[in-house]
């Protein structure tokens, strides 16, 4: 009798047993990787950063000497910290409205005009954010520096209204710099929201009597809120996290902002403690703004309510046109003259004055023999790291898109946090964890930048991919499960071949910028690991204007490539993995 | 093989446990029967896609037991269910040509290709795209009708056990809709799949199934042929959703064995029910609701001695009849009158005071509650 329940119960366990073995693990594992990965090395660093913060200074020391407020108080009572702090949120305010004054009127102009040469425009216009922002900042250095020959011509102009130009080294310089390198953003994003906006909101407001300027109020601006709020934030998070300009044009201790600031408390002063306290002042700043856009953007998302969708009609009126065309080519040109200058001077040894002096050759052909490693890494590790994050970013997205996890807000949340987290900050909290006596010593090594890498780009394909699950019907992957196919089968042939075009867009977007990473890269690598805009920076530093030029026109011409490459390739998007 | 479905006891439960709790399936039990077309009808919200989706094995029920055949179901996951299904969107895969889409269900079962090929040219035959099969286009490039087909095929193709159909025909134009519903009708029949087909449009669930069964807030309130529901509805709600019906309320003055007779509240109006029509066992006082379709009742100028008068709001032309919609006193009726006469009546034009009477022998008995829909 107990012998037969006995077996009874046995069966009952191996089939327990089997059927823990017959269950699709698969995801299980596919989805635990990434999370492991974003603890480890996101999460853990972050949380050392806060941790030191609060230590006593150390001096090139990793030693835990108490708990402190010393950082903080020498932070807010030290005048150059303060004005740091100033100046940092100065420009990237002024920054932000600039570009927004810029990009929204040249995004209607491309959209809504009828004007030629759309696809160029747009392809011209994303270019002044793919050249390493300090180079371009260089370049105004020769044009706007006391001879450059953009100087002398404004000064002309502008000297019967008794105004001269400010010196470039300073506010105005970062300013305009870092102006005209991110006001693609705002451009792209709205030319994105203008085209794709549903035209018969807008003529049903026409149809009920609604003039022009009503309707542009009332309509269109309201609509692109969200988009323009998404790029605002851009703008600013790049702004303020912005290394490379205040580094070649913010001189002297009244210019300091908080990268810069960071790197010299790191750099200079060896403190990492302290760097590690105002990388916490610079996160909360970026934080802050980020409520406060999200607060605003909240109140005016609205459902796409219309099933039915019309292409917006173009402004076709002579004035509108040539306004258009007008507008469009002063942005443009201004903001594409850093480029002209850079390839201009990569064939010649000097330019102090009005015109560049000296025709060689020689910048290109050192290439090879000085910058061989240097491209080999830059190409190494931007590669392998946009790999990773394609991998991880669309694996990532799917999880919370799809899956919606208990806590999925809190998964969206850490794997945007670096994208408003400057460089300069994320390069500090992997230092902190993985610098000195930590569990790994990383620092130096290919793997670290890597790691660095995917955490601040990862969330280029985790955003467009999930933004394109959004408007994928679950009933494609259902379908899918319904015919037989596992969970693995349905995301190898249904999900990731639809997805693929986010896939690509949000991979360009992170092959491009990795190719001209500075930020992160100065503070992480090591002497085996230089990149080339590692070696621009130096050059630049130490004068040698061609060779920096000749490699910037090789970077130049490559990511230009890529992305002109996949613009013309069908569906693929690049303002959809910019959008917060 | 074709299989039965049956449901013991099935419960869906939403936000177990949390504020938003959603009773979406209330102790549903009923049986499918091998090789039936059977429709799931209902307003919406009442649980059908819910029923649905669970059969598939999207969803998975909250306690009771799911079976197909013998086989309990319940907790197998639904890529193992072995069944097809039609989605509303259709979900045609845009990256596959039409051919892969419908071969799909055999790749993921590692079908050999020549097997492939002939299985998907006899499904592709069966729903009448041979032609298209040729040129093999991207599903995008066919009309709403084929890409239906096209569904309809790849949910076929791998012989499932069970087919379902959620609410196939709603992305069609009206004529196409007619059309196509009587061609799932001769696939199914010619198939002999058991198939479960979620409308909330009641003449289309008329019309294709075999046998339908009424949903209402999560239960099943009455199973039966066509004929059985709208002849012999079971209650209020069941004969106003299938077909329109009318209601007077009125109190009940006597029962017997043979008839029932009320009287039409605030009027002295006693109608006799005969047995047969009674779907509420009705006592001496009991409030109660009698019911006539729309071609039971008539308008007439002139007033008889159990004619009720009433306001002509709106005359419609519908073909082959003529529906007035007719106020009568809120007492009786709180929602206006649909009555269909067979041909315009002359001198009765919209706003016109009317006198409404009905066909004593066909009107029905119900209880008053579930009226509303």
């Amino acid at each position: 009798m107990s012998r037969k329940y006995s077996m009874i119960e046995n069966g009952a366990e191996t089939s327990k047993l089997k059927r823990f073995f017959q269950k699709d693990f698969s995801q299980l594992i596919i989805f635990a990787i990434p999370m492991i990965f974003i603890a480890i090395f996101l999460l853990y660093p972050m949380a050392i950063t806060l941790i030191r913060a609060f230590w006593a200074p150390a001096e090139y020391d990793f030693e835990f000497t108490g708990w402190s407020l010393e950082s903080f108080r020498t932070f807010f009572g030290t005048r150059i910290y303060l004005k740091a702090l100033r100046n940092s949120i100065v420009v990237s305010l002024s920054v932000t409205v600039l570009c927004i004054l810029i990009g929204v009127p040249m995004g209607y102009c491309v959209a809504r005009v009828k004007i030629p040469g759309k696809k160029l425009l747009v392809s011209l216009g994303i270019l002044p954010i793919i050249m390493p922002s300090f180079v371009g900042a260089y370049t105004w250095v020769i044009l706007l520096g006391n001879k450059g020959i953009v100087r002398t011509a404004l000064n002309f102009i502008l000297k019967p209204f008794g105004v001269t130009l400010p010196s470039i080294y300073g506010m105005f310089g970062m300013i305009l710099c870092m102006t005209l390198t991110y006001y693609p953003f705002v451009f792209q994003m709205a030319y994105g929201a203008f085209s794709g906006a549903n035209a018969l909101l807008e003529e049903s407001a026409m149809l009920m009597g609604a003039g022009k300027a009503r309707i542009m109020r009332t309509i269109t601006l309201p609509l692109i809120i969200p988009s323009l709020g998404a790029a605002a934030l851009l703008v600013f998070v790049r702004a303020i996290g912005n290394y490379g300009i205040p580094a070649v044009i913010g001189i002297g201790a009244n210019n300091y902002v908080l990268p810069t600031l960071i790197k010299f408390a790191y750099g200079g002063a060896g403190d990492i403690n302290l760097a590690s306290s105002i990388a916490v002042i610079n996160v909360l700043i970026t934080g802050l703004v980020l409520y406060v856009q999200k607060y605003v953007v909240s109140r005016h998302e609205y459902e796409t309510i219309s099933s039915t969708h019309t292409d917006a009609k173009l402004h076709e009126s002579v004035g509108a046109r040539i306004f258009a065309i007008v507008f469009c080519l002063i942005i443009l040109i201004f903001s594409l003259l850093p480029q002209l200058t850079i390839i201009i001077m990569s064939f010649f040894t000097r330019w102090d004055g009005l015109l560049p002096t000296g025709f060689t050759w020689a910048n290109y052909g050192g290439i090879w023999k000085n910058s061989r490693h240097e491209m080999f890494n830059s190409f190494f590790l931007s590669i392998t790291a946009t790999l990773m994050c394609a991998i991880f970013g669309s694996v990532l997205a799917y999880i919370t898109e799809r899956k919606k996890p208990k806590g999925a807000a809190l998964l969206d949340l850490s794997i945007m946090a670096p994208f408003i987290l400057p460089g300069t900050v994320v390069s500090i909290a992997l230092l902190s964890a993985f610098g000195g006596n930590g569990i790994m010593k990383l620092t130096g090594t290919y793997i670290i930048l890597i790691i660095s890498y995917m955490i601040r780009r990862t969330p280029y394909v985790y955003r467009s991919v999930a933004a394109n699950l959004t408007q994928l019907n679950p009933s494609l992957e259902e379908a899918s499960t319904i015919s037989g196919a596992t969970w693995f089968y349905t995301f190898r042939r249904v999900s990731v071949p639809l997805i693929m075009p986010a896939i690509i867009s949000g991979s360009v977007m992170t092959l491009t910028t990795l190719l001209q990473e500075l930020s992160t890269t100065i503070l992480l690598c090591g002497v085996k690991t230089k990149t080339v805009p590692i070696q621009i920076f130096n050059a630049v530093n130490s004068g040698e204007l061609g060779k920096a030029s000749a490699l910037s026109t090789v970077l130049l011409v490559v990511v230009f490539a890529i992305i002109y490459t996949m613009n013309t390739r069908k569906g693929t998007d690049l303002s959809s993995s910019m959008k917060m | 093989m074709s299989k039965n479905v049956r449901y013991e006891n099935v419960n869906k439960i939403f936000g177990l446990g949390t504020k938003n709790e959603v009773h979406a399936l209330k102790d549903i039990s009923f049986t499918i029967n091998e090789g039936e077309l059977f429709c799931l009808l209902g307003p919406s919200g009442c649980g059908k896609t819910t029923l649905l989706r669970n059969t598939a094995g999207l969803d998975t029920i909250t306690s009771g037991k799911m079976y197909y055949g013998d086989v309990d179901i319940s907790t197998i996951p639904p890529y193992k269910r072995n069944i097809g299904m039609v989605f509303q969107s259709y979900a045609l895969y845009p990256h596959m040509s039409i051919f892969e889409n419908v071969a799909y269900g055999l790749r993921v079962r590692k079908v050999p290709n020549d097997i492939v090929t002939k299985k998907v040219n006899d499904v592709m035959e069966l729903v009448g795209l041979q032609e298209e099969l040729k040129r093999n286009p991207s599903p995008t490039a066919l009309s709403g009708g084929q890409q239906q087909r096209v569904a309809i095929a790849r949910a076929l193709v791998y012989d499932p056990d069970v087919l379902l159909l959620d609410e196939p025909l709603a992305n069609l134009d009206a004529k196409l809709r007619r059309y196509m519903r009587a061609e799932i009708r001769r696939i199914q029949k010619a198939t002999n799949i058991t198939t479960i087909f979620v409308t909330h449009d009641q003449e289309e669930a008329m019309a294709v199934g075999d046998r339908l069964a009424v949903l209402r807030k999560g239960v099943v309130e009455q199973i039966g042929t066509s004929d059985e529901l709208y002849n012999q509805p079971r209650n209020a709600f069941v004969a106003n959703f299938i077909g329109k019906m009318n209601f007077f309320n009125a109190t009940v003055i006597s029962t017997d064995a043979d008839e029932t007779v009320a009287q039409i509240d605030t009027t002295g109006i006693r109608v006799a029910i005969r047995a047969e029509k009674r779907h509420v066992e009705p006592q001496v006082g009991d409030m109660v609701l009698i019911g006539g379709r729309p071609e039971y009742l008539s308008v007439s100028a002139t007033a008889t001695e159990k004619s009720l008068p009433g306001t002509v709001r709106i005359i419609q032309h519908l073909g082959s009849f003529i529906r007035y919609e007719v106020e009568i006193s809120r007492e009786i009726s709180p929602v206006t009158l649909e009555i269909d006469m067979d041909s315009l009546q002359p001198g009765i034009h919209e706003g016109d005071t009317v006198n409404v009477s009905f066909d004593e022998s066909r009107i029905a008995l119900f209880s008053p509650e579930g009226r509303e829909v």
